[in-house]
């Protein structure tokens, strides 16, 4: 029992002195924006170590384990839940997304809080079409070739259709990756894609291992944004880009207000119907609304060393997708 | 025995960010007591892990690289006595949900600690 007890000890204490090496250095911008008031007081006691989950105020340790069973209730409607409530735009939002991070053939992507593939799955075949477009310049560079070499170039390409390409998926959240990778067998994913049970915050990979590093609608369910910026930061090989595609603030007034309406009035409704869970999706409004502003976010990103920040608005902010570089 | 696996997987993999140091204690202790079976039956039914990931996957505590045990299908951090598992062919890398090896690092540990 004595040796039970000194084990579970010293999980405690290294888990306790990881957090206080990673511990960043500004506090999250949480409260600024739309529902101020209904947020207000988590700033204050940021130094509590309390956080905002969605208006609420809860401790650190709380929004972590709150946000992994909302995405737990979620995994299995994720996917219909995307689509109804974004009537379908969150894949162009995805799309465009891809086509900014432009990857070619060869590309290390590292996709953060990406449990059911979305981008993993667009990175593949972004990349499969550019590879194509290669082999097809490369034959119309060589008009005579002979058919033996034509053959070989075709299999070249079948085996490496990707031409060395590879996507790590990391989520916080076995079920999203259960998801995921059921969604990758039935859709035929197999070359290139792996799948890796971690936290934002304390990534398990190497230094300088990749490419590029995204992260869809995931960023704002992170406990300590700054931290996981540094993770980014520290795994992108230098030259490697970080990207990520998030909720944001509306700048339109009249679409702002429609926008409200719309998140407040109906998400939560649609929620309850089609994935039985109004609670989850009340959150996912608030947690949009408490969110950092573009330009905020991109002083964060700044501040970890992130170099040429720009980001890009979607559907007048409804989205945002920031872009950095590790120089 | 088919419940006891089960009571394990779940007990380990209930993921939680940072902050769930009890938790973690907790499921440490319920690591430890399934530690007998879990060397018996660790290949059969799970899918190892897959080639070229453990080049790049580190522990995610001290960032250092992992060595692959086959026999309990674990990642193993020697240094920090911590064994990350691979579930349904996913390593499992959050350090909440990791197992500490016992008896034979504890010298090493103890340092550590």
């Amino acid at each position: 029992m004595s040796l039970r007890l000194r084990e579970s000890k010293m999980a405690a204490s290294i888990a306790a002195a990881s957090c206080r090496a990673l511990r960043g250095r500004c506090e999250p911008r949480w409260l600024l924006g739309w529902g101020r008031q209904l947020c207000s007081g988590g700033r204050r006691a940021a130094a509590d170590a309390r956080t905002s989950f969605g208006f609420q105020t809860v401790t650190e340790a709380e929004k972590g384990e709150k946000v992994n069973q909302i995405f737990e209730n979620v995994a299995k409607k994720y996917d219909i839940m995307n689509d109804a409530m974004s009537l379908g735009i969150h894949r162009i939002w995805k799309d465009i997304f891809l086509h900014h991070m432009n990857p070619y053939p060869g590309t290390q992507l590292l996709d953060v809080a990406g449990g059911t593939g979305d981008i993993a799955f667009r990175f593949i075949n972004y990349v499969r079409s550019q590879r194509e477009h290669q082999v097809r310049q490369k034959l119309r560079t060589h008009q005579n070739l002979s058919w033996q070499e034509i053959t070989k170039l075709y299999q070249e390409e079948e085996q490496k259709s990707l031409g060395d390409s590879h996507v790590v998926v990391c989520d916080i959240n076995k079920e999203m990756l259960k998801v995921g990778k059921q969604k990758s067998q039935r859709l035929g994913y197999s070359e290139g894609l792996s799948w890796v049970l971690g936290n934002a915050e304390e990534l398990p990979f190497q230094d300088d291992n990749f490419d590029v590093y995204t992260i869809a609608f995931g960023i704002r369910n992170v406990t300590h944004i700054d931290q996981a910026l540094q993770e980014a930061y520290r795994v992108l090989k230098p030259g490697g880009r970080f990207l990520c595609l998030e909720f944001s603030h509306v700048n339109n007034s009249l679409l702002s207000s429609l926008y409200d309406l719309y998140s407040f009035q109906v998400i939560p409704v649609l929620g309850e119907v089609i994935a039985g869970d109004w609670k989850s999706y009340q959150y996912l409004v608030e947690s949009i609304r408490c969110f950092l502003t573009q330009e905020e976010f991109k002083e964060m990103m700044e501040d970890v060393g992130f170099m040429k920040v720009e980001y890009r608005n979607l559907s007048s902010g409804i989205v945002a997708i920031h872009s950095g570089f590790k120089l | 025995m088919l419940a006891s696996p089960a009571f394990r997987l779940l007990s380990r993999t209930r993921p939680g960010r940072r902050g769930g140091l009890q938790a973690a204690a907790g499921r440490a202790l319920c690591a430890a007591a399934g530690e007998e079976e879990r060397a018996g039956q660790g290949q059969q039914q799970r899918p190892p892990l897959e080639p070229g990931l453990l080049e790049i996957l580190v522990c995610p505590l001290s960032k250092k690289p992992l060595r692959y045990e086959e026999s309990t299908n674990e990642l193993i951090n020697e240094e920090l006595g911590i064994a990350y598992p691979i579930i349904d062919g996913i390593p499992n890398m959050i350090p909440q949900a990791a197992r500490m090896i016992g008896k034979e690092n504890q010298g090493k540990e103890s340092e550590q600690t």
